[in-house]
């Protein structure tokens, strides 16, 4: 019985064309993952040689003067890129993952990016996280909208109805034809990812494909409902890309507008003014104040006084520090909206499952913006060690030669990017395919 | 088999069948004649259990259909006027599809055994039923109902738009199931094919049955008068 389902599928020439190109999205997905990461690869292969070279290259210029040399010297923080990525790129093309920080203010560099193409930007990426929640569902559309409709309008179904014991049962086998295609072609497609990405099997990647598995499942459950309304093919087709288009356009765009007007971010722009005055006003303020606000931050380096005659790096590296104290208040206040922009996200995410399959994936992969803020605070946290260790071999204008700078290689981020293996990421799906499930069951029985 | 007991449907005020009064026996072959709109497709779509009766039941070998949905359609084979198959599947993909959903599994000696009985030639039995004539796709929809062991068909104007030949091959067909102890009704405008396979005939008109008889007791004339006197086509009659 089901090899005659799956002949009579598939010696549609459409059904065919459909398999062949979300095939071909897909495998087309996976190369855009491939040079995505391939690039990030090759930006952090880079980096160890271009500091090593950066740093002697200053060294040799500047090893007299410290305070001069930590002016230039830049060291690459660098935030590590897992190969999942590859599958869900999520905003990380739009942040950099290697910070080249030099000891003078903070948030001057914090927010730095690359050089990127706005039209890239504008189009987004065809990632396969892409495919599957956006495309996939499409696919299933087609698939499922005439499952009963195509018969009744045919005439098919009187002769089906004389000789089964059971529509619903019929209509289910008919259906999961399609469900086993549809999981055939996402198997292909992740089995062609791990390879191609070189995707470790890790509980991150079987939580993945979990959850693919369950979103797609979710989709044939929506159509199935919608199908046993007995309508036209017609109405079936159209009331589906409604819906389609509210889940996946209409609803995460109405959430984005919510939560930008729900908390808005004039901080972005005010860090950056009081960051930028905070320094440079102080070259006009009175030196002594400039420094005993340094030392109110940093007592540990009082010692080293109050030197107001002329120019000296103390005092402008105190200036310097100035900035980040005067922006401290609106980095923080930056810091906690885009926190909650992000629960925020999360909670109503809950309900939709497409937004909530792409923050899932975004987690797992480490592209997500909560861990892009945990890359931010670590380059913070490293931007902290390195002033601890350079202010007082500056302040007491030791010389180039006295720091082993062997050992100031680049430095990795890891945070948040360990195994996402709570179950929280499958509760909304899975509650949202057992009420279509549960609807289906309810509307299936008239089908008797 | 068949029994039909007061049988009556109504949608809103307007009657499409009124109390009829129905027997069909095994190996019975009964025809139901009479013009569009008489009540002949309500008669069979009761009896498949696609609409409700308003009131009365009917009974397909002993079982009302109404209670028994699932269990009386185990019986059943039914050919509408146009039997629409996969167009994509073959003859024996078809006839093996169709009785796959009913919990059939036959081999494919089986299968080409049962489209051989109904008629259908050999070297149309692995092409697509979208090549075929309608005349070959009834003879697919009896193999169905061969293959099915029906006790009861339920034939709604199957020779409709057939040729002479394919139908009077149609109308052998029903004769060899008649011999095998299969009831049928038939809804037709053919009164030339009643006379000549059915062995009772019933002339409707207005969801009535106006008239029943033993098909041998009546001569196609006779049959033709009554009918159209009964259609009040009188004029055509003189």
């Amino acid at each position: 019985m089901y090899r005659l389902l799956f002949l009579q599928f598939l010696r549609s020439r459409a059904v065919l064309a459909s398999l062949v190109l979300i095939l071909l999205l897909g495998v087309i997905s996976i190369g855009i993952g491939h040079q995505f990461l391939s690039q990030k690869k090759a930006a952090i292969e880079q980096v160890e040689s271009h500091q090593k070279s950066h740093i002697e290259r200053n060294v040799a210029l500047h090893k007299d003067d410290l305070g001069l040399l930590m002016y230039y010297v830049q060291f690459a923080f660098v935030n590590s890129t897992t190969h999942l990525a590859g599958l869900s790129i999520g905003q990380s093309d739009l942040n950099p993952n290697v910070q080249r920080i030099t000891i003078k203010n903070l948030e001057g560099q914090r927010y730095d990016t690359d050089l990127v193409n706005p039209m890239n930007l504008q189009s987004g990426n065809l990632d396969l996280s892409f495919v599957l929640i956006y495309l996939f569902p499409l696919l299933i559309i087609v698939f499922t909208f005439n499952l009963l409709s195509e018969e009744t309008e045919t005439g098919t179904w009187r002769l089906v109805s004389v000789q089964t014991s059971s529509k619903s049962k019929y209509l289910l086998t008919k259906l999961s034809v399609r469900v086993l295609l549809i999981y055939a072609v996402l198997g292909v497609l992740f089995t062609v990812a791990k390879i191609v990405l070189a995707i470790p099997l890790d509980l991150n990647f079987m939580m993945v494909v979990l959850l693919s598995f369950l979103y797609v499942a979710f989709w044939f459950a929506l159509c199935f409902f919608v199908i046993n309304y007995k309508k036209n093919s017609g109405f079936n087709a159209l009331l589906l890309l409604s819906i389609w288009l509210v889940l996946l356009i209409l609803l995460p765009a109405g959430i984005n507008a919510y939560l930008t007007n729900k908390y808005p971010v004039p901080e972005a722009l005010s860090t950056m003014i009081s960051q930028r005055d905070g320094y440079h006003t102080k070259w006009d303020t009175d030196k002594k104040e400039t420094l005993q606000k340094f030392y109110d931050h940093y007592p540990q380096f009082q010692e080293f006084g109050y030197p107001i005659e002329g120019f000296n790096w103390t005092w402008y590296y105190a200036m310097q520090q100035m900035g980040d104290d005067d922006s401290a208040k609106d980095t923080k206040a930056l810091r906690k909206k885009m926190g909650e922009r992000e629960t925020a996200s999360k909670q109503l995410s809950a309900f939709l499952p497409n937004m909530h399959l792409q923050l899932a994936f975004n987690e797992l992969a480490g592209t997500s913006l909560n861990q892009h803020l945990s890359f931010l605070d670590a380059t913070g946290d490293f931007h902290e060690e390195l002033r601890l260790f350079f202010y007082p071999l500056i302040f007491k204008e030791e010389s180039g030669d006295s720091v082993d700078w062997t050992k100031f290689v680049p430095k990795y981020s890891d945070d948040g990017k360990d195994d996402k293996t709570q179950l929280r990421f499958m509760w909304p799906l899975l509650i949202a395919t057992f009420i279509m499930f549960l609807g289906c069951i309810i509307i299936g029985r008239k089908l008797h | 088999m068949i029994i039909t007991n007061n049988l009556t449907k109504k949608y809103g005020d307007f009657t499409a069948l009124d109390q009829l009064e129905l027997s069909v026996k095994e190996g019975d072959i009964y025809c139901l004649l009479g013009a569009n709109g008489a009540g002949k497709t309500t008669t069979i779509n009761l009896l498949l259990g696609f609409i409700q009766p308003t009131s009365g039941s009917a009974f397909i070998n002993q079982l009302k259909v109404e209670e028994n949905p699932l269990e009386t359609k185990r019986f059943l084979a039914y050919i509408p006027e146009n039997l629409m198959l996969y167009p994509s599947l073959s003859a024996v993909e078809n006839l093996d599809y169709f009785s796959g959903i009913g919990g059939k599994s036959l081999n494919k000696s089986q299968l080409e055994g049962f489209l051989e009985e109904a008629g259908l030639q050999s070297g149309a039995f692995h092409k697509r039923i979208e090549s075929f004539s309608k005349g070959m796709r009834q003879k697919v929809g009896i193999a169905i109902a061969l293959a099915k062991d029906a006790k009861v068909l339920l034939l709604d104007e199957p020779t409709s738009g057939l040729d002479p030949k394919a139908s009077n091959e149609f109308g052998h067909l029903l004769q060899k199931l008649r011999g095998k102890g299969v009831a049928t009704l038939m809804a037709t405008h053919d009164l030339f094919r009643a006379k000549e396979v059915a062995t009772h005939i019933g002339i409707m008109k207005d969801g009535h049955l106006k008239q029943q008889f033993v098909a041998s007791d009546i001569s196609l004339s006779q049959l033709e008068k009554t009918y159209l006197e009964t259609m009040d086509y009188k004029t055509l009659v003189s």
